[in-house]
């Protein structure tokens, strides 16, 4: 490896005309880190990538790997390798010749190329398809040979562009689980992109999530779920997403359709606020907020529930032999550490 | 028994289905004759016929100038054709003329679209202004570049390399000055098409493998060489095809330009078989030459198509 893959983006912003794709955005990734950028479409994170790899410039800002300013390198000299979303395997190429591509670009002798194309098709498990065309494989023999033709050349960082997001659901699963092992085997740093933010949750060390051109929260996935910084990636993240409520903040307090929940908020006074509640903190107990059952989804081992709190709905993962009836009314309550409390002006954590 | 059950039954359910396929697929093919019939039957009248009548006519002593040595002279036609030094001469002349002319279309119409493709703005214009050419008649160019071209001291070429230094050339009198421009008269009208289809086709090659390639470390040349160059490749192929057949039958404009001289510097077969039949009005002979000049057309299209096949 020709480095350690240490990157940094200082104040990036990328303008389209009068549009900002991207407003001022700051990070830092680790040598050998699994670093996903994780947002809804449009937010800004593959142009975010697409700066990163030198495919685009930025309007302002500048770009460190490996402590070296590289804002103004051509994506020819940073030496970073991709899998890109469509793969962009070369059609008129075998896989193997696909695979050796970068390493002829390289100017390596061919007695050293002819082992690493064998050794890295062996890795993603197509060393039965070298002879192939990418016309004649399948969605995902096509993935891997994109992965394949991206290890080959120990790269020091290694970009992947939502690399899942067209294959059906069976074989991104596999894959996901495959992908995290093969860079964990190869310690390379990795940056991957997705609006899924279960591959990201599940994949990466550290996220950064993106909300309209800005990175709204850095963390660990855990960080990131436990402690969701704004409304919008606190909707964003979990399956099903937090619940959002309104309501009213008294004292340490906050009075949800008439019922007082306990927070461990220590902030005097009283005033507005969304309160956020995922699902899987809702427990049913004795004298808490009632709630009629509007409708149940049985997902085998839990259910959610969606429930009609005084017109106000919300959603509850109940564990499967606890399940109450259609139209039953219960009562629900949640500890006071699972109680988030977000400013409805500024939309950011409290 | 319950083999034989189903058995039966699939047989007495399949029946009356593969005919009623077999009535329908006749009627499709009918209807597919009908639609086809008059473009073959026209094809049949004006082409197969006359060629047919060609190969015929080359049998024959047809002499207009001395008709009592008409007759039928089997293969002699054919015989004298292979001992005419004037027949080598425009084979070689032809040949010449082709592989030149497509060569350089080839070349500058690549060149021309890679470079248009870069163009931020004015590739509307500059397509519609590039195709102008092509759709002038080629006697009609002939005449453009005889006249504004290429006349001395007036025409703009002439005017040019007078100004470069090289002085007042006679362009269309000395024999091997003819033969360049004739070339290049064919070019400058034909460069255009291949032009318009390779910028078509390198229009319709995704970007993403080019930054694939870029992230691959290959560099500007090492990209056109080893995708853009390959991915062209059928289209390239077919500009080749198509412009070898018009070339190898090309007329009007060297007609209107040199008609095949001085002497017979540009003389092309397909000139010569025209002066052979009306200026010296040997029908007989002149259809061997032409029929000399679609078998040479038969050769080059044939290995032309099995290079397109090949990988």
């Amino acid at each position: 490896m020709s480095g350690q893959g240490q990157v940094s983006f200082r104040n990036i912003v990328k303008m389209h005309g009068e549009f900002a794709a991207l407003k001022g955005v700051n990070f830092d990734i680790k040598p050998g880190e699994f670093f996903a950028l994780l947002g809804p479409s449009g937010s800004g994170k593959s142009t975010t990538l697409r700066i990163l790899a030198g495919l685009d410039a930025p309007t302002a800002g500048r770009v460190l790997i490996d402590d070296k300013d590289v804002t103004s390198t051509d994506a020819r000299d940073r030496d970073i390798a991709m899998v890109f979303q469509s793969y962009a395997l070369y059609p008129h190429m075998t896989v193997a010749e696909n695979i050796a591509f970068p390493l002829e670009m390289a100017k390596l002798p061919k007695a050293e190329i002819t082992p690493a194309v064998k050794d890295a098709a062996r890795k993603v498990k197509i060393d039965h398809l070298l002879d192939r065309k990418p016309g004649q494989l399948s969605g995902g023999q096509q993935q891997r040979c994109a992965l394949a033709r991206a290890i080959v050349r120990k790269a020091r960082l290694f970009l992947l562009d939502e690399p899942l997001s067209n294959l059906d659901a069976k074989l991104r699963l596999e894959t996901r689980a495959e992908l995290k092992k093969l860079q964990r085997s190869l310690g390379v740093t990795a940056v991957y992109v997705t609006h899924d933010q279960e591959e990201a949750m599940t994949l990466a060390d550290r996220m950064a999530v993106f909300m309209s051109g800005e990175i709204q929260q850095v963390g660990t996935p855990g960080e990131v779920f436990a402690r969701p910084n704004s409304i919008d990636i606190a909707g964003f993240i979990g399956n099903p997403p937090m619940n959002l409520v309104p309501a009213r903040y008294v004292d340490g307090d906050v009075i949800i359709a008439g019922h007082r929940l306990k927070t461990t908020a220590t902030i005097p006074g009283e005033r507005d606020v969304v309160v956020g509640l995922r699902p899987g903190a809702l427990r049913m107990a004795e004298g808490g907020l009632g709630a009629r059952v509007d409708l149940i989804e049985d997902l085998g081992d839990t259910a959610v529930l969606d429930l009609d709190c005084a017109g106000t709905m919300i959603r509850m993962r109940v564990a499967d032999g606890n399940i109450p009836g259609e139209g039953d009314t219960i009562s629900i309550t949640a500890r006071p550490q699972d109680i988030h409390l977000f400013d409805p002006a500024t939309r950011m954590r409290l | 028994m319950a083999t034989t059950a189903v058995t039966s039954a699939g047989i007495a359910s399949e029946a009356p289905r593969s005919d009623f396929g077999r009535v329908l697929a006749q009627r499709e093919r009918r209807f597919a004759a009908a639609l086809l019939a008059p473009a073959f039957l026209a094809l049949l009248a004006t082409t197969t016929f006359p060629l047919l009548f060609l190969v015929y006519t080359s049998a024959f002593r047809m002499d207009l100038a001395m008709p009592f040595t008409n007759g039928f002279v089997g293969f002699e036609n054919y015989q004298v054709l292979l001992s005419d030094e004037r027949f080598w001469t425009s084979l070689l002349v032809s040949l010449v003329y082709t592989g030149s002319t497509v060569a350089l279309q080839v070349i500058i119409g690549l060149a021309l679209a890679l470079l248009v493709m870069d163009m931020k703005r004015g590739q509307g214009w500059f397509r519609v202004i590039a195709i102008l050419p092509v759709v002038l008649s080629p006697a009609v160019v002939g005449m453009i570049w005889r006249t504004f071209m290429l006349a001395p001291e007036f025409g703009i070429v002439d005017f040019l390399a007078i100004n470069a230094g090289l002085g007042s050339k006679n362009w269309l009198g000395d024999p091997t000055l003819a033969m360049v421009s004739v070339i290049a008269i064919h070019t400058w009208q034909w460069t255009p098409f291949a032009f318009m289809v390779l910028l078509a086709s390198l229009a319709s090659l995704p970007e993403d493998i080019y930054e694939a390639a870029r992230l691959d470390r290959a560099s500007a040349w090492q990209r056109f060489r080893r995708i853009t160059l390959p991915l062209l490749r059928p289209a390239i192929v077919m500009v080749v095809i198509m412009r070898t057949m018009v070339a190898l039958t090309a007329f009007a404009a060297i007609f209107t330009v040199t008609a095949g001289g001085p002497g017979t510097a540009t003389e092309i077969l397909n000139l010569y078989a025209y002066r052979k039949s009306f200026t010296e009005l040997s029908i007989g002979y002149g259809s061997a030459l032409a029929a000399a000049l679609l078998v040479v057309t038969i050769i080059i299209s044939g290995i032309l198509f099995a290079m397109r096949r090949a990988k």
